[in-house]
């Protein structure tokens, strides 16, 4: 039997206890009390031996603002993640892995502190990138809420002793090259009638962020600075479209990329003798297969035709703070402490990413890192020129639309490259229209 | 008393009460509120009237999940019952091990659909697959299983056939047991064949499992979403874009909860109106 007197000692348990959760989440007051932030980081083993050291050393000098680091909390991505959590009011004060292309909807749902109001921070930004870079992270509404904090941006790997049993002395620079490189590196090894060696692999299922590192990638590698959508309009060039679509629709039309799905990395494994990858996969090689694998790294193909500058798509991450924070101001000066050179520093050598710095490849301190890691200097000299998404709120739709082009035109063959692009500038401006 | 005794009855279905309004009422009034407005999870939702229903008219992928889910049911229901039903008869028939065959079919069932969908990614794979490899061995061609647009769904209705034919064969091995053992013994007398006894007593007397295996079936098949989701993420070109993956994208991945609670209550309506039209044909067949 319950007797009401035991149910309210109950509901005033429970009251008692969400009491006690709630004050606990950030400890804070006046007259010199301790303020405490909390930090998200990313998941990733590196980057939580990096938060976790950079949080010690700021606890220890400064007392009086104490941050709680915790790890993203466990989801399918950090949007899905974020999007929860600013429903819920549960934001932390500070996140640093966030994709740029989910900055402009989080700014449009007010979730995010302006960063431009702080007094210094042009100066922190013009340290560390051109205006001109960083304009592609400024908000339409002309306002700064995210700092790049680490790039990645992507090259090609190739595989030196495939290349070198195909009689290949130099890595292709052009479509024309890659393709001809493809019609020798693509073969059946043990003559069982199957193709086990391809050129390259791509995933071919319609997933919105797979497009990053294959037809963005090598957009941003031809088109130089013309982003795919710009203030609300749609500015792609649609001859690069259909040349990156033409490029990819050869590869899948003549068998050089395989329409498969491998649970493993078939580069890593030998199967495919190039690939489009990040500082990531490098990382990945030295502390697993050290000494193992012969590779390369050099710039992703550009069309026969391209004259330009070496670009790419720079898979960033950015910093930013929730306006769910008490303690904006506070939270900046923690922001500010992620991005000095030292933390940038530890982020090269205990993470192996890229922090975005227009000094990165000849300041001094870095210096003597990039010598003991030459493939990673590579990057970094990449990391100057490379691209982000656009800051459209509807980047994800348009990557997904970019998807379904490439699937119909470059893997399936139904669409010629002229039309595909013709169709993706359509298809992006009614998304633009609608969601508008 | 009375009122004491009242107040505890209450008291005693209040975890029910807060339940269903927790979890079945709100979602449910807070989804048809979402259906009039524009919603991305953070800002205010936007009220835009009936919007979302007016693009859902005009939206062909939409129609194209619908006619997808639909030729995946087409697929899957028949091959489920047919496979389901001829289990349930050879495990009713067999005394030896019966225990172990009957956890052997019902295995996959309570696998994780995640997993079993990666096992036949690999059976699938066109290149290194394990079913290519097979065919390629006896001489034959390989088949592009979930590369091709017109085998995709297929493909996947066999994958889903495999992974809960076990549970409709649970359901019949009961519906046979229900079956008294003396009209077969009757018509075996009467000199029917087996084949006459199957089809003039089990199947006839089966009616009414077979009614809750196409419903349960078809609601189940309506609901496609991992195998999808996991093996090829809709593709190639839509062809397996089930409504339930094309209502998640929206709503998740583009972040439209109100269209995707627009697309969610049409949805809900053609699944009803398909399983009323199924009862009245099975009830009155």
């Amino acid at each position: 039997m319950c007797r009401p007197s035991t149910a309210t000692a109950v509901l005033l348990l429970s009251a008692l206890l969400a009491g006690g959760c709630s004050r606990n989440r950030s400890a804070s007051g006046g007259g010199g009390a301790v303020v405490t932030l909390t930090y998200w980081t990313s998941t990733n083993r590196q980057e939580v031996a990096l938060a976790t050291e950079l949080v010690g050393k700021w606890n220890r000098l400064h007392p009086k603002i104490q941050v709680r680091m915790q790890q993203l909390p466990v989801n399918q991505s950090t949007e899905e993640v974020i999007v929860a959590a600013v429903s819920a009011g549960t934001t932390p004060d500070i996140c640093s892995n966030i994709w740029p292309g989910s900055v402009p909807e989080y700014a449009r749902a007010g979730a995010l502190v302006r960063l431009n109001q702080f007094a210094d921070f042009d100066s922190l930004v013009r340290a560390r990138m051109s205006e001109a870079a960083m304009a592609g992270f400024r908000s339409e509404d002309g306002n700064s809420y995210q700092i790049p904090w680490k790039t990645n941006p992507v090259m090609m790997i190739y595989n030196r002793q495939l290349f070198r049993r195909a009689g290949i002395a130099n890595p292709p620079r052009t479509y024309s090259e890659y393709l001809a490189d493809a019609g020798r590196l693509t073969f059946d090894e043990n003559h069982d009638g199957v193709v086990d060696h391809w050129m390259g692999y791509r995933d071919v299922r319609p997933i919105w962020w797979q497009r990053f590192f294959d037809f963005y990638t090598l957009y941003c590698a031809a088109a130089g600075d013309r982003p795919i959508v710009e203030k609300g309009g749609v500015t792609a060039d649609p001859q690069v479209c259909a040349e990156v679509f033409g490029f990819f629709a050869e590869c899948f039309r003549n068998g050089f990329y395989p329409k498969t799905f491998f649970q493993f990395d078939p580069f890593i494994a030998g199967n495919v003798a190039t690939e489009f990858v990040g500082p990531w996969t490098i990382s990945y090689i030295k502390e697993n297969y050290a000494g193992q694998i012969d590779y390369g790294i050099v710039p992703v193909p550009v069309p026969d035709s391209y004259r330009g500058p070496e670009s790419t798509y720079g898979d960033h991450k950015c910093m930013v703070i929730f306006s769910t924070s008490r303690h904006p101001a506070e939270a900046w000066e923690f922001l500010k402490f992620l991005v000095n050179e030292e933390a940038d520093l530890r982020l090269l050598q205990v993470a192996s990413q890229i922090p975005v710095r227009r000094d990165i490849v000849w300041a001094p301190s870095y210096r003597s890192f990039f010598d003991a890691n030459p493939d990673l200097r590579l990057f970094a000299s990449q990391a100057l020129t490379a691209r982000e998404v656009g800051q459209s709120p509807d980047e994800k739709e348009i990557f997904d639309t970019i998807s379904q082009v490439f699937e119909e035109c470059s893997v399936y063959n139904r669409s010629t490259p002229n039309e595909a692009a013709a169709a993706l500038l359509k298809r992006i401006g009614a998304i633009l229209a609608w969601n508008r | 008393m009375m009122l004491r005794a009242r107040s505890h009855g209450w008291l005693l279905s209040s975890p029910y009460l807060v339940y269903a309004a927790v979890f079945v009422v709100f979602p449910l009034a807070f989804s048809l509120y979402l259906v009039f407005h524009r919603w991305d999870g953070m800002a205010a939702p936007v009220f835009v009237g009936l919007g979302n229903l007016a693009r859902l008219v005009q939206d062909p992928l939409f129609y194209r999940s619908i006619l997808n889910t639909l030729e995946f049911l087409v697929i899957h229901i028949p091959l489920q019952i047919v496979f389901a039903l001829l289990f349930a008869v050879a495990l009713n028939s067999i005394t030896w091990l019966r225990g172990f065959f009957r956890a052997v079919y019902f295995m996959p069932v309570v696998v994780s659909g995640v997993v079993v969908t990666i096992l036949w990614q690999q059976l699938y794979s066109y290149d290194n697959g394990v079913l290519n490899t097979i065919l390629t061995h006896l001489g034959l061609g390989r088949v592009p299983w979930v590369t091709s647009p017109a085998l995709a769904m297929p493909s996947i209705a066999l994958m889903a056939t495999w992974k809960n034919v076990g549970l409709y064969t649970v359901m019949f091995l009961v519906g046979l047991q229900d079956i008294p053992a003396e009209m077969h013994e009757a018509a075996r007398i009467d000199g029917a064949t087996a084949v006459k006894r199957f089809l003039r007593i089990t199947v006839p007397l089966l009616r009414p499992t077979m009614t809750l295996v196409v419903v349960l079936s078809t609601i189940n098949g309506f609901s496609l979403f991992v195998e999808p989701y996991v093996m090829t993420g809709g593709g190639p070109l839509n062809s397996t874009l089930s409504t339930v993956l094309y209502i998640y994208n929206q709503g998740f991945y583009f972040g439209h909860l109100g269209y995707g609670a627009a697309l969610g209550f049409v949805f809900a309506l053609i699944i009803l109106v398909v399983v009323l039209i199924q009862r009245k044909a099975l009830e009155s067949a």
